[in-house]
């Protein structure tokens, strides 16, 4: 009996400590309640950080405090998406993925922006892509749903110092008789990943994204099928059948296809975190990841090689039709105010903030990527970090996946489909592609 | 053992009548299990027949068994439960075998013995995301140790989808048999010395002894363990998707495509048909171990 | 003889040398995360590992901070560094980030310490009280009831997360401590009636048959009797009950957002700028570990005396 007790007070004693531990947390959140303030909603990761330590400024000069609620990025969609039909207002703005945004237009949770962002003129403040994606839906409608926070998209980085050895130019040169050099399209891409390719000594050509758990693989894979003059289907009109299903699109998927082999093993579920880890563990020669964790690979405590890096844009390829295209594979969020939000006059103060130049500007110096035009052109920008002329080069060729309501399981679909080809190696690129026109449809057409 | 105590009803208790007190006993119990998991349950089983995405803001829409008229005529579904079966077979026949052997060993009376127990129940006190997660980074080729440690050479056990199943038995035996060791040697302890003594009179070998005392007085025990690690491995979904994801290299297991529909695609009315399916199933099974386990209980 | 006694000499130390084996064996995951937690960041990935490296404590500050990494080019002035804390300087020192607020790490685990501890006391509670009642008196459809309320452990988590969600939405429950106590309850008392009524079954009746006599209600019978003699039982019940809600991450994941949200479905997610680390993901883990281990070893003598489930008869 004794020991009971004894439990029972040390439990007790443990339930005190850590009740009076979150109140103690507590107590510092409550007090924000007699002031006025806004919750944003982003994901878990440094740029919220950011992004909660760039609002300090916004806090100094309007008093308004604003929290930035974090969520990881397995569930955050999913997450806002629910507590948006609950019509919550939990949160004021929500910094939102760019595919779900037509989503949560038509669903009428954000606010329509249309007027604040023709007053302000931001149509020519952001590049294109950006407003197209972040901003714009349905597309081509004139009608705005956000603004441009996080512009990304798909850029590279690889080992300069590996390129340049005299050795390996020597080698290169003489196997393919051009000069050892940043890819100037993707055929060189191929050749370069296949020079490198030696995994008797634990080194490999490329790095690229296999995983298909959500929507890695398909980025990677709507990339190269832009850049061989292929096309998801047509966002205005809902086609899919004859635009996805072609040769263009083939080849595409084809050269995916062909670089897959020449990646480190383990890659069949590889996405960012796998992409940078074997870019620092020095066993590849290039990479290709989002902007937002590039970071990490020109910063020397965590990439050993970091000196010797250096970075580019996706490269351009010259179709079966001697057009030339580039694209990049657009990720990134744009931040909308809520429907159900009981303060969008604070959450509206913080976009007009969010908006101006001086604030753009810090935005970008402190690690965020704006879209803003005059940030991109500007020289503090370019020279701010090394991958940020590539960033720059890379926000004007950036095209996005479908904002259809339904995208979800058309990416689950295109994940699935095109896996079975790329990752399983069943079938061919053609036959992967049928069958994702056809889903597609069904789920678009329906 | 099944006598009553309603004998000393009556006189004695002064302040209330037993079924009083035994509904008292049990209601909080019964009701707490009625709202959190009896009322779900009958809700999932009506979106079951629906048409329904709980991200969305339509209502369910009735449209009878479509749902498990497809699932059930779904050859990649069945597909998944095989692989399941695969995998608990495997995960539980290992656990089973090497934590009653542990347990065996761990009969011998030396000093440290406690510690060493205490050492090896330790797996089974992680969180099993943590493990998923743990065991993918061990298992990395690139830069893993348990290959290296092993002297193997650059083995893809997480995301080669020939492999990656046993690649999670592997981490589910090691975060499980601990499980079956705690029980078993729980079984062990309660077998009266006498027997073995007596035994040993009649200068019985070592197998007589094992089959005839020690399996029979064990086997209720063991028969439960079983029961929960069968019950829990139909169901994982952690530790597959910390080691190899949720992409279509993972293991086809049906937990997986249950969190996949519930909460990737929001399914709602789908996935509730399937984790019917799953419930039926993992009831029909603990069920003939229930009635086994009653026979095991009786016979001693 | 003398050979026999040597024989069996021989057994006994080839057993502890197999179990000293096992156990190290078994050992080595655990070892891999406590010297993960230690290894600086880029050590983590070096092949084949480095045997010999200086251990750094970066990655327990790290998970305890919210960082950002000093743009390429810049690094802090000399006044600068000499203001930073001891802490900062080693998280500039480990990863060139500069610290803008303490992490969310603390706030996780005490969420995870309350609604552990308290669905512990009340499973054991409940569940005491209602295995008392199913072990001593004769319930109307025992069998069913009791095969009932194992069932409810069958369940998928995934299949009664959405109707919860949706339940839990209309009275306001998510997010909340409530919300997650309510349901791990519920999922651990079954588990908790199980084996505690085993160990009741166990108890001879003289003892309260004795007390009643000597005019004891009901109530005070299975305070004063009954309680004392399950202690070992109810210990071991706790320890399960304890790690299961502690370690649980189906519904902490899909059911909290901030408020609620404990370690499971936050420790996973080391996701900064600078690519996942792995480091902090260890250091985590082996802070989280710390209590449930304690439990385990401070109860390991109830563990497994509690846990017979009745199938003992002595």
């Amino acid at each position: 009996m004794k020991k009971v007790l004894l439990l029972a007070l040390a439990l007790a004693l443990a339930l005190v400590f850590s009740v009076s531990f979150i109140f103690a947390g507590g107590a510092q959140e409550s007090a924000a309640d007699e002031d006025q303030f806004i919750t944003i909603h982003w994901a878990q990761w440094a740029p919220a950080d950011y992004l909660q330590k760039l609002s300090e400024g916004f806090t100094a000069e309007t008093g308004i405090k604003v929290i930035v609620e974090q969520t990881p990025w397995e569930t955050f969609v999913q997450k806002y998406n629910v507590e948006m039909i609950a019509r919550s207002d939990a949160w004021d703005i929500i910094v939102g993925d760019s595919q779900d945004l037509g989503n949560m237009a038509d669903s009428g949770h954000y606010v329509d922006l249309t007027k604040f962002f023709n007053d302000n003129g931001l149509k020519n403040k952001f590049t294109e892509s950006s407003v197209a994606a972040y901003a714009e839906y349905p597309a081509k409608s004139g009608k705005y749903w956000g603004i441009p926070a996080e512009g990304d998209c798909l850029g590279w980085a690889y080992r300069k110092d590996l390129f340049e050895k005299p050795e390996n130019a020597a080698a290169f040169k003489a196997k393919y008789g051009y000069k050892l050099d940043v890819p100037k399209n993707w055929d060189e891409m191929l050749d370069i990943a296949e020079f490198f390719h030696d995994p008797d000594n634990g080194f490999y050509g490329i790095s690229i994204y296999g995983d298909n758990g959500y929507d890695s693989l398909v980025m990677f894979a709507e990339q190269m099928i832009w850049t061989y003059g292929g096309d998801l289907g047509d966002y205005a009109t809902g086609q899919v059948l004859g635009i996805l299903n072609t040769p263009e699109s083939a080849a595409g998927l084809k050269r995916y296809k062909e670089l897959f082999q020449f990646v480190p093993p383990a890659f069949n579920d590889a996405f960012f975190v796998k992409a940078n880890d074997a870019f620092t563990a020095g066993i590849v020669p290039m990479t290709c990841n989002y902007y937002a964790f590039l970071p990490a690979l020109a910063n020397n405590a965590t990439n050993p090689y970091a000196d010797g890096t250096d970075y580019f844009a996706c490269p351009p390829q010259k179709g079966a039709d001697g057009i030339i295209r580039q694209y990049s594979a657009l990720g990134g969020q744009g931040a909308s105010v809520i429907t159900y939000s009981k303060k969008k006059d604070l959450a509206m103060k913080w976009m007009e903030w969010f908006i101006r130049d001086d604030v753009q500007m810090e935005w970008a110096r402190i690690g965020g990527y704006s879209c803003s035009k005059t940030v991109l052109d500007s020289d503090t920008f370019l020279n701010a970090a090394p991958y940020n002329p590539a960033f720059a080069e890379s926000l004007n060729i950036m095209k996005d996946f479908w904002s259809h309501p339904d995208y979800g399981e058309l990416m689950e679909i295109a994940a699935r489909t095109l896996g079975n080809y790329i990752i399983r190696d069943n079938g061919t690129a053609e036959e992967a592609l049928q069958a994702c026109a056809e889903e597609w449809d069904a789920v678009i057409n329906k | 053992m099944k006598k009553t105590m309603n004998n000393l009803s009556g006189p004695l208790n002064r302040q209330m009548s037993d079924t009083v007190f035994v509904r008292l006993c049990i209601l909080p119990v019964i009701i707490l299990l009625i709202v959190i998991n009896i009322f779900p349950l009958f809700y999932s089983l009506i979106l079951s027949f629906t048409e329904y995405s709980a991200r969305k803001a339509f209502s369910p829409e009735f449209i009878g068994n479509a749902n498990y008229r497809d699932l059930l005529t779904d050859p990649t579904v069945w597909v998944r439960f095989v692989t399941t079966a695969k995998y608990v077979v495997m995960s539980v026949a290992g656990e089973m075998i090497l934590g009653f052997s542990i347990a065996l060993l761990l009969q011998e009376k030396f000093r440290g013995r406690g510690v060493l127990q205490t050492l090896l129940v330790l797996p089974m006190t992680m969180s099993p995301v943590i493990v998923g997660l743990m065991w993918k980074l061990f298992m990395d080729p690139n830069w893993g140790m348990f290959n290296y440690l092993l002297g193997l050479g650059r083995i893809d056990w997480a995301s080669n989808p020939d492999i990656n199943l046993y690649a999670i038995v592997i981490a589910d035996i090691w975060m499980w048999t601990p499980f079956v060791m705690l029980l078993s040697i729980a079984g062990l302890s309660a077998v009266p010395q006498s027997l073995y003594e007596a035994a040993e009179i009649d200068r019985a070998s070592w197998w007589f002894k094992f089959t005839r005392i020690t399996l029979p007085m064990v086997s209720p025990l063991l028969m439960i363990a079983l029961i929960f690690r069968v019950m829990e491995a139909f169901k994982v979904f952690d530790v597959p998707m910390g080691i190899s994801g949720t992409g279509s290299s993972a293991p086809p297991l049906i937990a997986m495509k249950l969190y996949k529909d519930t909460f990737l695609t929001w399914k709602t009315g789908y996935g509730s048909a399937l984790g019917y399916i799953v419930l039926l199933i993992v009831i029909a099974i603990t069920s003939i171990f229930v009635k086994y386990l009653n026979k095991a209980k009786q016979e001693d | 003889m003398a050979e026999i006694r040597q024989y069996k000499g021989i057994k006994h130390y080839l057993v502890i040398i197999v179990l000293i084996s096992i156990t190290v064996i078994m050992m080595i995951p655990l070892f891999y995360i406590v010297n993960t937690s230690f290894r600086p960041w880029a050590e983590i990935k070096s092949y084949p590992p480095k045997l010999v490296y200086e251990p750094s404590i970066g990655s327990y500050i790290r998970v305890f901070t919210a960082r950002t990494v000093y743009p390429s080019g810049t690094t802090p002035s000399d006044e600068e560094l000499a203001a930073m804390t001891w802490y900062e300087q080693i998280v500039y020192k480990d990863t060139n980030e500069e610290v803008v607020r303490r992490g969310d790490f603390p706030k996780r685990y005490a969420n995870s310490l309350l609604i552990s501890i308290t669905t512990t006391l009340l499973t054991v509670i409940l569940g005491t009280i209602a295995a008392y009642g199913f072990s001593r008196f004769k319930v109307r459809g025992e069998g069913n009831l009791l095969f009932f309320i194992l069932s409810t452990r069958m369940l998928p988590p995934v299949i009664v997360v959405i109707p919860v969600f949706l339940m839990y939405r209309t009275v306001g429950l998510n997010d909340s401590y409530i919300g997650l106590i309510l349901l791990y309850t519920a999922f651990n008392v079954s588990f908790a009636v199980w084996v505690l009524k085993g160990f009741i079954d166990e108890i001879p009746r003289e003892y309260e048959e004795a007390a009643m006599v000597d005019g004891y209600t009901r109530w005070e019978t299975f305070r004063k009797v009954v309680l004392p003699q399950s202690v070992t039982g109810i210990a071991a019940t706790a320890v399960f009950v304890f790690i299961f809600s502690w370690n649980e991450y189906a519904f902490a994941f899909l059911l909290t957002r901030n408020t609620a949200q404990t370690v499971p479905a936050w420790l996973p997610y080391q996701m900064g700028v600078l690519g996942y680390d792995w480091g902090a993901a260890a250091a985590g883990s082996v802070l989280f570990l710390i209590p449930a281990m304690i439990l385990t070893i401070l109860l390991r003598k109830h563990l497994v005396r509690g846990i017979s489930f009745g199938a003992i008869r002595k």
